[in-house]
Parts: structure tokens; C-alpha cells; sequence
């Protein structure tokens, strides 16, 4: 079994925008992989007029956003860094549940990276700002180039929704069988990463350690 | 054979998955589009409670109720392609007719347009032969793929440009200028060379299936902004937790239900705790009151001010049963505590119907403009001692003021805030008398229940009984009740006036004394307002003597002479008493006067000799 990789088109964002960006991807995808039995829900976005959907599920909310929140502590540590986040579903192999140690294996068979490019706050003349312009003339200029910077940013979430149902649409092969009663969706997996850590390079060696042997393909 | 009844049987579980798949594809375009053949009742989200049928359940996406549409016609043949097409009904202006020129519906022509052409059908491919030891797991597969099939569809439908319309549609509570329609047949008309070009086509990828391919394929239009689709709302309707009637409604309409009512009745209760500071965290979807209530009108800042000016009337009554329910039930907590001293049923039943004359008490005040708001304040003022018991218990806050038949009130004069306040109180204080010793036979129930005019002329004796009522609650014995109403004297400099008033009226409640019952056969004698009782009764406890007096004291025959000044019951009784005596003893002094002169002069006779 193979893994699939989508990375989705990198976001410019405002720090405000993070949560709700992130919420309608993640759950976009979530939905589009939560086989099981499922109340659909609308969600608008209040800042875009983007409606996507979730899961109807409130574990499954909790969840994300616990980890939006660990994201958004990551970029105000590391401003200047383009953050990652990771959604990735796996399998779960070989359990085995010893006493005192409970080795499981898990084989991944999807992942989905998200990248974001926090802006930074615009700081008058302090240079350290790489993602965001010197505004020269503040007031009208500042809210057109907002509202333009708003329209581009709605327009590649759009693209970006597009994206994760053309992946999920031409990749099906590779989609385990659905367990049953098992949940609402697969064994999923949210990991934040920024670029300074070598993060390719951290996954995959961490993946073949979980996976095992790559000639043990099932 | 065996193995070809398996065939039979696994294809059988095929055309029926085919033919559920049509079904819920049709189901979703339709649920996403045309906002007319929704089930009555349903809304955006499905209720998480609501059992799931067996039919919903197919590829793990319930969708609730199906929409009112002839779903039938693809059950014919599951080879024909189901063509579903979304049109946009807009009304345009008929030429003909220069000297009209707003259309309403029915009197221009309809221009119908394909927003949306969807195409789901099931490709039989003759060439591929099903393979048997396949088809069992190629059915589950399909099913599997088909389920992500359908999930993306749904996503999809959220996408695309027809989605906007939907909702403005959805939204709109008076009548659009357009309409979404739809058509359903195994054939289109082919689109027009102008149509082609704008419009767009978007193929979701192909199942596999047995003997062929399950697949899903749309045309739009990219964009909608030619057709001007305009509704009357602009806002999305929001809803507001904790919303404030509009001053705008009808003052005298009911709540709904009692229990509603209650809910409705921490309105006052945040108000009077704040009353300056409430109506700052409270965003306002009314505006048409702004200019009459000083105090309730201050909006909060950032908050849009216009949300439904055409239903607002309508409003203004739901929501609060919905958000000051639980707050409600918070307060309640204090009271059953207290309450339990006061042996009384909960307060939101209507078993004790002191508390909600018709379940019209709070609107009455809410709907008073400047009054109610300064209620609290002068409340406050004149007793603070008893301010947190005040406030904290919402059966003050939940009484009526007097009744709606009333029009007392006058928003903009004294009067009426005070009457307002003062009877207020005083249904305040039929909830403590109720459970006092004093009525046990729940007599009084019957004269506290009408609830008539001139409340506020007694309420003054019981501007602060709120506290007493507490007291009252503790014990039954006169004696205590004597050592509550002394504590709070200082408090009420107002009783001096109405105490007059109140005396007529206590004295003819005290009709037919009979027995250490007489206060509440007085009271089920008398059917007076419940206030006009309450304030003779106060009078009367006030007034009682000591216990060590014998009952007979009370059996005095005629009342009205009784009682006057502030000296009450007791001192009436002694004052009748006195008389009556004093003329006999003046009479038997006059008898033993003359016998002592008679005496005296014999003597001085005998001895005079």
C-alpha cells in the first residue's frame, strides 16, 4: 500500500485568519475521510463567503481545534518561519497489546500538507517584518490593499477546497476498507512542523520506523 | 447453479446500490439548490437527535427527510442518464405593459435560465464482463468509492457559484425577485452557443462498477453577477442570545407560555441589578425604541443595530424564552432553597397564580419605558439592608406589578414607577404571607389571585416586605412576625400615609372574626385586591396584642369603629373596650356614690342627734 502526499497550496494569511483557514481545511478534509455514518453541517466562514462542511462530530471539532490553538502558539514562537501543518491517516498494524508496553504499528497511508505564510504584523520601519510591505501611506491605500490581500486569500481557499476534492476524487485506490463501527473515521494524525525543522527529513525517517521495513508492503 | 444464484444475488446488491446512489445524488443537487421542495420544518443543520431511518442511511450521509420532488421517473431505467437542471426563474418586465413599472409576481414574464446541469447516470459498458470471484469485494469497493463519491459531491455543491442564490434565497423572508427551480428527465435541450461559452464544466472522477463506471458531471455558469439577484435581507439572520423585547410590541401581548414566562422574567432581575450597565452587553436588534428608553437604549458598541426590522415585533417574544431559560433556572435555584421554607411549588408553576396573573406581568413592565429602570435605584436607596436578599431572589423580580387590565402606569411619571415598584413588593409579599402561618388554608390564595386596581395604595406598606417575607417564612408564631415588621419600621416612612387607607379596607376584611383563625377568614371574607389585603394584614400583624390576651379580643363585632390611627387592632379593641366598661364602671361608681351618700347621710343623721 502506497502513500499518498497532497500538498495543498501555500496560504498567505493574517494571523486572525489562521483559525478559520485551518478550520475549513482541515475539516473539509476530515469529512472527505470520515466514512463512517455522518450528520453533514454547514459552516460559513465570517470571513470569507466560503461555506464548507464538517463532520457534524463534537470530539472530532475538539480535536482540531486543540490542535489549530497548538498551531497558532507555534507561529507566535516562531514568527518568521513558514508553519506546516500535517494531516495524515494511517493504519493501524500488528497490535500488540502487551502488559506494560502497547506496540502498535501504524502505516500510513495518506497525508496532507498544509502551509501557511503568517504575515506578520506590520511594524513601522522595524525591518525584522519579511512578509509584510512598508506601508508608505497608511489609511486608504491600507484598506485597499487588505481588501485586495482578503480577495486573493478567499480566492485560493477556494482553489484550495477544489484541490482536496480533486485529490480525494482521483485517489481511491488506495483508501483502506472502511472499518466498521470503529469511529467515525480513519486513524488520523495532526503534526505541526515549522521550516527550520528538516521536517521532510524528521517524517519520513520517523515514518519508516513506525512503518517497519519498506519491502513489508501489505 | 450456486454460483450464478451468487451472481444473481451480488448483482441484485449492485442495481440497488446504483439505484440509491441516483436517489441521494438527486437528493443532495436538490437539498443544495432548491430551497422550495425542503421539507417544512427543516433547517440548515439536521437535529442530532433526531433518529436516523434506514433509507438515510445509505453511504453513511444523512441527509434527513427527502425533498418533496417525483423521485421516481430514474427508477424506470438505471441505464438512463438522470439530467438535473437548475434554472433561475427571474421575473422580467413585460414590454407590453409600459405603465407598470415594478413587477410583482404574475404580472411580467418569466426568463428561465440553466444555472446548473447535472449529469449522474450509470455507464453500462457492454465489454467488460464481470469477473466472479470479483463481485463481491467489486460491490463493496464501489459502495466505498461511491461513498467518497457523494461526500465530494456534497462539497462541491458548496463551491460553486449557484450556492450563493441558494442562500440568498434561503435567507430572504419576503419574496425575491427570483426564483431556483429545477427539471429532471433522461434528456436535455442542448445549451446555445452563447450559453457554452460561459459556461464551465467540472467531471468528478469515474467509479468502477460491474459492467461499467457510476459517474457524476456538472455545467455552471462561473458566474452569476448578471442577473442582479437582489433579496430583501441583507442580513444573514442572526441570532441574539440574549435579546431584549422590543418596547415596540403590543405592551399588554402575553409571553408564551408560563414557563416561557419565567424564562421571560430574568429580564427584570439583570435589569435591576444593573440597570446602566446591562443594557451595554445586551446587543440591541431593535432600534425604533432607542428614542423612548433613556436607559435601555444605549447600544453596544459594534453592534449592528438592524437585523429584522420586519419581524421585529414577532421577535421580540421568541427569543427570550430561549436564552433566558437557563438563566432563569440559575435564579430558581435560590428561590427553591428559600422556598422551601415557604413550602410552596416551584415558581414557574402555575399552581401558585399570585405570581403570573395571566402570564402577563413582566411585559407590562418591560414594555414602560423610563419607569422600570429606576425602579431598582430607588428600591436600592430605601433599602439597602435588604439589597442582596432582594436581588438574589427572582420571585420579587417575577411578580407582577399590578394588572395588565390596569393602565395605571404612565411611563414618563413618578407615579407610575412607583406604583409599579410598590406593587411589585407587594406581590412580592403575597409569596412570603403565603406561606406564613397566617394562611394556612390557602384562602388567602383566592383574594391575593384577583389582581385588581388599586394595588399601588397598599404596596406602600410593603415597600420593603421582602424582607419580613423571609422572615415570615421562618416561623408562623405572631409573636415573630411582630419582631420582623418592628426591624424594618424605620424602613418604610411611607406606610404613615397609606396606613388610612389600608385601615378601611383591613377593617372590613376583619368581618366575621371567628377563633386564632380570624386573620384568614378575614381574608376569604374580604375580596379586595390582593394588595389592599396584604396591607390590612400587615396592619393587623403589626398591630396584634400580645398572645397572652384571649382570642375573644378578636371577636369584637363591629369593625369600623376600631381601628384608627396607628395604634391598630389591639388599641381599638381596648379603645371599644373601654368605653363600654367605663360607662359601666361610671355607672357603678355613680351607684356606689349614691350609696355612699346615702350612707354617709344617714350617719351623719344618726349621729347628729
Amino acid at each position: 500500500m502506497n502513500c499518498e502526499v497532497c500538498r495543498l497550496k501555500e496560504l498567505e494569511v493574517e494571523h486572525f485568519e489562521i483559525r478559520e483557514v485551518l478550520r475549513c481545511i482541515l475539516h473539509t478534509i476530515l469529512f472527505h475521510r470520515a466514512l463512517g455514518l455522518v450528520r453533514p453541517k454547514d459552516v460559513d466562514l465570517e470571513l470569507f463567503e466560503i461555506t464548507y462542511v464538517q463532520c457534524g462530530n463534537v470530539e472530532l471539532e475538539k480535536k482540531i481545534d486543540e490542535k489549530i490553538d497548538q498551531f497558532i502558539d507555534r507561529v507566535e514562537k516562531h514568527p518568521n518561519k513558514k508553519n506546516q501543518i500535517c494531516l495524515s491517516f494511517y493504519e493501524v498494524k500488528n497490535k500488540q497489546a502487551v502488559w506494560f508496553t502497547n506496540k502498535v504499528e501504524r502505516l500510513y497511508w495518506e497525508q496532507w500538507y498544509i502551509s501557511l505564510n503568517v504575515a506578520q504584523q506590520p511594524k513601522s520601519h522595524s525591518g525584522k517584518s519579511y512578509y509584510s510591505k512598508v506601508v508608505v501611506d497608511p489609511g486608504e491605500s491600507a484598506l485597499e490593499e487588505r481588501s485586495h490581500r482578503r480577495a486573493a486569500l478567499e480566492a485560493s481557499l477556494r482553489e484550495v477546497l477544489f484541490q482536496i476534492i480533486k485529490f480525494v476524487n482521483e485517489k481511491k485506490d488506495h483508501v483502506p476498507p472502511i472499518p466498521n463501527l470503529e469511529g467515525l473515521s480513519f486513524p488520523y494524525e495532526i503534526t505541526i512542523s515549522s521550516s527550520s525543522d528538516s521536517a521532510s527529513g524528521m517524517d519520513m525517517f520517523k515514518r519508516m520506523l513506525q512503518t517497519g521495513h519498506p519491502t513489508m508492503l501489505s | 447453479m450456486d454460483l450464478q444464484g451468487n451472481v444473481q444475488v451480488e448483482y441484485g446488491r449492485f442495481e440497488q446500490i446504483v439505484s440509491q446512489f441516483l436517489s441521494k445524488s438527486l437528493h443532495i443537487i436538490l437539498d443544495s439548490r432548491v430551497p422550495s421542495i425542503r421539507p417544512l420544518g427543516r433547517s440548515g443543520d439536521l437535529l442530532l437527535s433526531a433518529p436516523v431511518k434506514k433509507s438515510d442511511k445509505w453511504f453513511n450521509l444523512v441527509l434527513g427527510d427527502r425533498p418533496a420532488a417525483n423521485l421516481n421517473f430514474y427508477h424506470r431505467n438505471l441505464v438512463e442518464p438522470m439530467i438535473i437542471d437548475i434554472v433561475l426563474v427571474q421575473e422580467v418586465p413585460d414590454s407590453s405593459y409600459e405603465h407598470r413599472p415594478t413587477t410583482t409576481l404574475g404580472l411580467g414574464k418569466y426568463v428561465e435560465t440553466v444555472l446548473e446541469r447535472w449529469v449522474v447516470q450509470y455507464e453500462y459498458i457492454s465489454t467488460v464482463f464481470p469477473q466472479v470471484g470479483e463481485s463481491s469485494t467489486s460491490y463493496k469497493k464501489t459502495y466505498k468509492k461511491s461513498i467518497i463519491l457523494l461526500r465530494s459531491l456534497y462539497s462541491m455543491m458548496r463551491l460553486l457559484p449557484a450556492y450563493r442564490a441558494f442562500r440568498k434565497l434561503c435567507l430572504s423572508t419576503q419574496a425575491s425577485d427570483f426564483d431556483i427551480n429545477y427539471k429532471v428527465s433522461s434528456f436535455s435541450v442542448p445549451y446555445s452557443r452563447e450559453e457554452e461559452e460561459v459556461m464551465k464544466q467540472y467531471n468528478f472522477l469515474p467509479i468502477d462498477a460491474p459492467q461499467g463506471r457510476l459517474s457524476i458531471s456538472v455545467t455552471y455558469r462561473a458566474s452569476l453577477s448578471d442577473f442582479n439577484l437582489e433579496t430583501s435581507t441583507t442580513f444573514p439572520p442572526q441570532i441574539i442570545t440574549d435579546y431584549v423585547g422590543s418596547p415596540a410590541t403590543d405592551p399588554f401581548r402575553a409571553f408564551p407560555s408560563s414557563e416561557k414566562g419565567v424564562g421571560a422574567t430574568s429580564f427584570p432581575l439583570r435589569g435591576e441589578q444593573s440597570p446602566s450597565s446591562t443594557p451595554f452587553h445586551r446587543p440591541h436588534s431593535w432600534t425604533c425604541g432607542l428614542h423612548r428608553i433613556s436607559p435601555l437604549t444605549q447600544p453596544r458598541g459594534g453592534s449592528p443595530p438592524v437585523h429584522r426590522t420586519s419581524t421585529m415585533p414577532y421577535d421580540c417574544l421568541s427569543p427570550p424564552t430561549n436564552t433566558y431559560g437557563p438563566r432563569y433556572q440559575n435564579s430558581t435555584n435560590h428561590r427553591t432553597t428559600s422556598f422551601d421554607e415557604y413550602q410552596l411549588s416551584p415558581p414557574f408553576s402555575p399552581s401558585p397564580p399570585t405570581y403570573f396573573s395571566g402570564g402577563n406581568p413582566l411585559k407590562t413592565r418591560m414594555h414602560s419605558e423610563t419607569a422600570p429602570m429606576s425602579i431598582p435605584r430607588s428600591m436600592m436607596g430605601r433599602s439597602p439592608r435588604y439589597l442582596s436578599p432582594n436581588l438574589s431572589d427572582p420571585n420579587r423580580n417575577s411578580l407582577p406589578p399590578f394588572s395588565p387590565r390596569s393602565t395605571k402606569y404612565d411611563p414618563s411619571s413618578q407615579d407610575s414607577a412607583s406604583g409599579i415598584r410598590l406593587s411589585r413588593k407587594s406581590g412580592s409579599f403575597r409569596a412570603g404571607e403565603m406561606n406564613s402561618g397566617m394562611t394556612n388554608h390557602c384562602s388567602s390564595q383566592k383574594v391575593l389571585r384577583d389582581s385588581k386596581d388599586d394595588s399601588g395604595r397598599f404596596s406602600g406598606v410593603l415597600s420593603s416586605s421582602s424582607s419580613p417575607r423571609i422572615g415570615f417564612s421562618r416561623s408562623s408564631s405572631r409573636l415573630s412576625f411582630q419582631d420582623d415588621l418592628d426591624d424594618f419600621d424605620f424602613l418604610c416612612p411611607f406606610i404613615v400615609d397609606d396606613v388610612d387607607t389600608s385601615d378601611s379596607h383591613a377593617s372590613q376584611n376583619l368581618d366575621g372574626k371567628k377563633g386564632s383563625e380570624c386573620t384568614s377568614q378575614a381574608f376569604s371574607s374580604a375580596k379586595k385586591s390582593q394588595d389592599a389585603a396584604v396591607g390590612a394584614l400587615v396592619h393587623m400583624l403589626r398591630n396584634a396584642p400580645p398572645l397572652r390576651q384571649d382570642s375573644s379580643c378578636y371577636s369584637s363585632p363591629s369593625s369600623k369603629t376600631e381601628l384608627e390611627g396607628e395604634v391598630g387592632a389591639a388599641s381599638g379593641f381596648f379603645v371599644s373596650r373601654k368605653t363600654s366598661d367605663a360607662l359601666e364602671e361610671l355607672r357603678g361608681y355613680k351607684e356606689m356614690q349614691d350609696f355612699l351618700l346615702s350612707k354617709s347621710r344617714t350617719r351623719v343623721v344618726g349621729k347628729e342627734p
